[in-house]
Parts: structure tokens; sequence; C-alpha cells
């Protein structure tokens, strides 16, 4: 599959809005979680009390960054963990990549992680000479069609049951031939069981990093984190510095509110907690652990005002529950992070110039807000994204002669209601059936769907008209 | 890895945070306080248990269906393990062969007619366990990785049974985190904690559930009486 750049968001929404069936399969999914969600918040009424602790302990957190990611550096090597710093995703690729070289790494087990693919890290495997394998079920499915991911809970919902059945025949050693979906994640089961025992490097990433103790914590529903940490010789976390919680009592508020609203079940099954390498005499577990921490944009966010971004717990319920995520799927975004959170965070981790795009891709509905676990402002971060953008000149130049008309004629109300009402007449001429198919100016629209026709009239001839009467009544009476 | 380029991301990484809020004043004992006040919140903040006494809790949970693939039994002493164990074999049709950890309390028990061992790297097996912890607001047990409780044994085999002393069930995960805290003040916290809530579950293809993704399917607590 051709991976989409951010930069071609326009010619990447045509190209899924062609799609016939990609609606209906991202809905499948979004529109379940965003059921069990709503399910799950009505079950839990102390849910806003958690929601307003669980903003306040990432608040405070990012409030003394400086403070816990010392505290946490000191205690993980304290624990015997390597920590290693990376300020571009580039270098903690690299890191990554010369520690499994540096233990002769042939073979390398990844559990899921969203940092792992931002910092380019599934690319930077492909091109080197050891083999990496994806244990997250989605993972897999994606690493075996060759896709990036459509979302961040659920990588792979763009693909269907029949598109799996067709990879894992291609790809498994001793592939199912029913197409049940369980007998094909048993399929999965066979033919990763070995590779987790067999592999010399296991990557995660960290879901929470303990300050006072330089822990870090996995949470998944597959068990394929610990599956992955535990057998190799060698453990690598990469983590981003926004990770950091206090202590294991201030990720627990965060941990009830991660799975409720990322799948609406009440938690995950499982939360592990690394606390560094194998202790003597350990029945199992790595002989070494390294963790790098990375930046990668997040200071220049806590720089720019964007530092509410930096609560972001990765739950994916902005997304599920966004009108246009739901239109157009993950990765028409062009980036690892699609959605609302996704349009705040590409502009900081790739540009904003490059990015612009993606932060129009949005009708200010305020959803994405009202379901977010730690009160993130997403349409206010928006839309100080669009005013960047604006300032920066990187609208296109036909943008930006509208909005200056629409400017220009908003101030000029006469003006405004004459080509209002001549708009009217003019849309009408194209109505068929209360619908309309085509119209100049408006293929963007109408190539994927129809414009409805408007009212008979102006809002402002409807409104007078209204006033008027009123007056009559009041008058009459 | 190179140091220098290590070192140098490091400094840059903490000279953006300064420069980004230069105005915090960097005071320990004032950021433990608003931290440690934090935590006072979560008693408003969490749901509530199902009864008040914890193993009752714990017990309603698993039978309500609301602990993904587990089920639950309790027993008044320890020996009656290898019974229960021989009717989760028959009720699964299981052939009569167990991975035990191996500690002196489940390995003394009169395991007749039982094929025990404590080699887990097969599938289609089932596994024994003695949990550390039970959770009751998240219907978890907890184990702590050590020379005699290899973490894989609760994650490799098909059929997995956790014993839970029914002294340690806590009514909350916060009162787990406050064990934590007093073990890792002993220096004692062990390599891995995990808080196991059900079985290996996955939804990833067409959203539809399937237990024993990677591990487990069926999972059985059973609560004993402290002996």
């Amino acid at each position: 599959m051709q991976v989409n750049k951010p930069e071609n968001f326009n010619q990447n929404v045509s190209k899924a809005l062609a799609q016939s069936d990609l609606k209906k399969i991202i809905r499948r999914t979004t529109d379940k979680a965003e059921s069990k969600r709503s399910e799950a918040v009505a079950n839990f009424p102390e849910f806003e009390n958690a929601r307003t602790q669980g903003q306040k302990v990432k608040d405070h957190t990012i409030k003394y960054m400086d403070h816990y990611l010392a505290e946490f550096e000191k205690n993980a090597l304290a624990q015997g963990t390597i920590v290693h710093w990376a300020s571009t995703g580039e270098e903690a690729s690299k890191i990554v990549l010369a520690i499994c070289r540096q233990h002769k790494a042939k073979k390398v087990t990844r559990s899921k992680s969203m940092l792992g693919e931002e910092i380019g890290l599934t690319h930077a495997f492909d091109n080197s000479e050891m083999e990496r394998i994806e244990t997250d079920l989605a993972e897999h499915i994606i690493q075996l069609a060759g896709d990036p991911p459509s979302h961040i809970v659920w990588p792979a919902m763009h693909r269907s049951r029949e598109d799996v059945v067709k990879l894992f025949r291609e790809f498994h050693t001793d592939p199912t031939y029913s197409e049940e979906i369980t007998d094909l994640v048993r399929s999965a089961r066979r033919d990763l069981r070995n590779k987790f025992l067999t592999s010399d490097i296991g990557i995660s990433g960290s879901n929470f990093l303990l300050a006072d103790s330089g822990s870090s914590c996995t949470v998944t529903n597959e068990g394929n984190a610990e599956l992955t940490i535990t057998p190799p010789k060698v453990h690598i976390v990469t983590a981003g510095i926004e990770k950091l919680v206090p202590s294991m009592a201030h990720a627990i508020p965060l941990l009830r509110l991660l799975t409720r609203s990322a799948t609406g079940a009440e938690i995950t099954q499982y939360i592990t907690f690394h606390n560094g390498p194998k202790r003597t005499n350990d029945a199992d577990g790595p002989e070494e652990t390294h963790i790098v921490l990375v930046d990668n944009g997040r200071t220049k966010m806590l720089a720019e005002g964007m530092e509410e971004m930096l609560r972001c717990i990765r739950c994916g319920a902005c997304m599920n529950h966004c009108v246009v995520y739901k239109h157009i799927g993950g990765h028409a975004y062009g980036s690892v992070y699609p959605g609302p959170m996704g349009s705040v965070l590409t502009p900081h981790l790739n540009s904003l110039e490059v990015a612009n795009k993606q932060t129009h891709a949005c009708t200010m509905n305020g959803r994405c807000e009202d379901v977010c676990p730690v009160n993130i402002p997403l349409p206010k971060l928006l839309r100080s994204l669009r005013a960047q953008s604006w300032q920066k000149k990187y609208e296109p130049l036909t943008n930006r002669y509208v909005v200056k008309s629409f400017a220009m004629m908003a101030k000029r109300p006469k003006l405004f209601q004459l080509l209002s009402s001549c708009g009217v007449i003019f849309m009408k001429m194209f109505s068929r059936k209360g619908w309309i198919s085509y119209m100049p100016f408006t293929s963007g629209w109408t190539r994927n769907r129809d414009l409805i026709e408007p009212e008979s009239t102006t809002f402002m001839h409807q409104y007078k008209k209204m006033k008027k009467a009123e007056t009559t009544k009041s008058g009459g009476a | 890895m190179n140091k220098e380029q290590n070192e140098l991301s490091r400094e840059k990484i903490f000279s953006a945070i300064k420069a980004a809020k230069p105005t915090i004043k960097m005071d320990v004992n004032t950021i433990q306080e608003e931290a440690l006040e934090l935590l006072k919140e979560s008693k408003f903040a969490r749901p509530k248990l199902l009864s008040e006494d914890a193993t009752q809790a714990l017990l309603l949970r698993i039978e309500a269906g609301l602990v993904i693939g587990t089920s639950c039994e309790k027993l008044t002493s320890l020996d009656d393990l290898p019974k229960s164990v021989n009717q989760f074999f028959s009720k699964h049709s299981l052939p009569q062969e167990l991975k035990v950890q191996s500690i002196d309390k489940l390995e003394k028990l009169n395991w007749e007619g039982i094929s025990t061992d404590s080699d887990i790297q097969q599938d289609n097996t089932v596994g024994l366990c003695w949990a550390e912890y039970g959770v009751a607001e998240t219907g978890s047990f907890v184990v702590h990785s050590s020379p005699d409780m290899p973490i894989l044994l609760n994650f490799l085999p098909l059929y997995l049974i956790a014993v839970i002393p029914k002294s340690k069930i806590l009514h909350y995960m916060d009162d787990y985190a406050l064990i934590a805290n007093e073990i890792a003040k002993k220096a004692e916290t062990p390599r891995n904690m995990c808080l196991i809530s059900g079985v290996s579950g996955t939804t990833d293809i067409e959203g539809v559930l399937v237990q024993g993704a990677h591990g487990p399917e069926i999972l059985h607590i059973i609560i004993v009486e402290d002996q």
C-alpha cells in the first residue's frame, strides 16, 4: 500500500472518499467503541471526578517535567536500566538499532507502540539486516499487508476479514483454511508463538513512566507485551517524555480512564510494571533493559503554549467520535496520529507548513473535547493552529482570497444579503428533488456526495419576516 | 552508544523545558506535597464495588461476567485444590496434565492422577499459579516475578488457574499501589508486577472479540481461606 503524505491531505481525502466500503468498515469499529464508552461512563458515576483528577495528575507532571524526568532517570539507573535521550525521532531510531546491533540481534519482536511508528522505527528495521516481528495482532496484520496504522487503538481496522484470510494464507507457515475469525486468531497465535520464544530483543512502548521508581508500565488486552519482553535477553522501551507520572498511585486514575475511553472496557486484561532487568535467579526475564526517552517536538509544544496536548493518554476516543475521521479514516491524515489529536500533534512532530490542512478538517462540534478523558481542549488548540497557519501564510492563495472576500462582504450587510439571495437562486437552478449533484465551483463537495438544496429564501429574509409577524401580532393584541 | 550525543540530547531536552517554563520554582517539598494532594481525590474518583467485602466484591464481579473469560470458586482448604483442578479438567475435557508453579505449598499437595511439571514451553496446557494479591475493583490477580514465579507461566498456557489467598484480596488498585510502595521502600521491588484481569483477548478483526489471542483463553480463579 502506498503511504500517504500529510502535505497531500486533499488528495488523500479524495482517495478515501472514493472507497465505497471504507466508511462502513470504519464505522463498524468506531460506532461500537462509541456506544461501549457511553455505557462504561454511565456505569461509572464518578467518571467526571476521575477525569478531573486525571487532568490534574497530567498537568502537575507537565508543570514539573524537568524534576520528574530527572527523578525518573535517577531511579531507572538505580534499577539497572540504561537510560538514553533522543531529541528527535531519527536519533531515537538510531539508538534502538545500535543497541540491537551491539547484541548482534537477528530477530526483534515489538509490541504495539505508536511512538515506535512516530520515530520511524518500523522503517528503520525494514531497511536493516534484522527481522522485525510485530506481535500485536493488528500490527501483525498491517505488517503483512505493508500498511501504515489507521487508528491508534485498532491499527488494522481498515482491513476486512477477507483481507486477513488472504494475508494469513500467504504468510503463515501453518495457515488456517477457515474464514472464522476465531480460527484466524489461532493461526496468528501459532505463527507468532515460536517467534516470541526465539527473539533476540523485545521492544515495547510505555503507557506510563513512573518517576519515583524508574519503572515503565505497559497496558494490553492480548498479553503480547509480556510475551515480547520476557523471553529475549534484552528489553528496549521507547517512550515520549510526556508519559511521565509521579508514581504508580498517580497512574491508577489514568488507568481507570484509559480503557473506558478507548474500548469501553473497565480495565485492560494486562497491566504490567517493568522494573529493570532480571533479578539474580529470577525464573525468566531480560538480562539487560534500556529506555529511550524521546522529545521529538514535545518540548516545542511546551514552548508554544500547547502543553494541554501533552496530557494525551492515547485512548483514541477523540477519533472514535469525530465525524471527519469516520468519513475519511486514518490513512487520509498521512500521519501516525489521525483524527483530532493527530491534527494537533502532527504539526508539531512534522511541521505546520506540511500538516496545516488537517487543522481545517474539523467541524468544531466539540465532541472530541467532550469525550477526552483528560479534558484536552482540542477545538481550541486546532483554532490556535489555524490562526498560526493564517499568520504564516500557509493557506493556499485561493483560500486566502475567499476568506478575505467573505470578510469584506460580511462588513457590508446589504451587499452580503444581495449576494446571498443570488446564491440561493443560483443553487436552486441545479437542484433535483432536493439535492444538488453538480454545481460549478463546488466539485470538492459534489465529487463524493450531494449537496442539500437550500431553503427558498435566505436566513436574513426569514428572520425579518418572522420579526415582522411578531410585531404585527403584538400590535394587534 | 554515543555517550557524547546522549549527553547533548539530554541537555537539549532539559534546556528546552526550562526555557519553556522559566517561572516554575523547583522546590522538591512543594512538588511532593502537590503530588500527594492529588491522591486525596482518588476516593471520590473510583467506582463503587459490588460489595463492601473485598472477597465478595471480587466474586460478584466475576460471576456477573465482568471479567472476560473468567470463572471463580472459593475453597476452605488448600488441600481441596487438586479436586478442583480435576473438576476443571473434566469441565473443559482436558488431559490431566498441569504446569504448576514450583513452590512448596503447591508442590506438596496430593496431585495423584494428575501429571505435574513446571515446563511451560508448550501450548494447549493448563497452568497453575499462586497470586500475590487479588483486586476486587478490577477482578484482577497480581503476580510478581521471582525465582519461583516465571512470568511466562501466566501467558503461555491456553488455560490458567490462579489461586488467591483470601487475606490478600484488596479493595482497589490504589491499595495495591500502597503495597508496591512499601515493597519499594524495602528495596524488594520485583522485576515485573502484573495485574491480570481476565484472559488474553483481541477485537482486531472486524471488532469481534476472540479469547486466547496469545495467552490464556480460559481463566479460573480459586480463592482459598488462609491456612
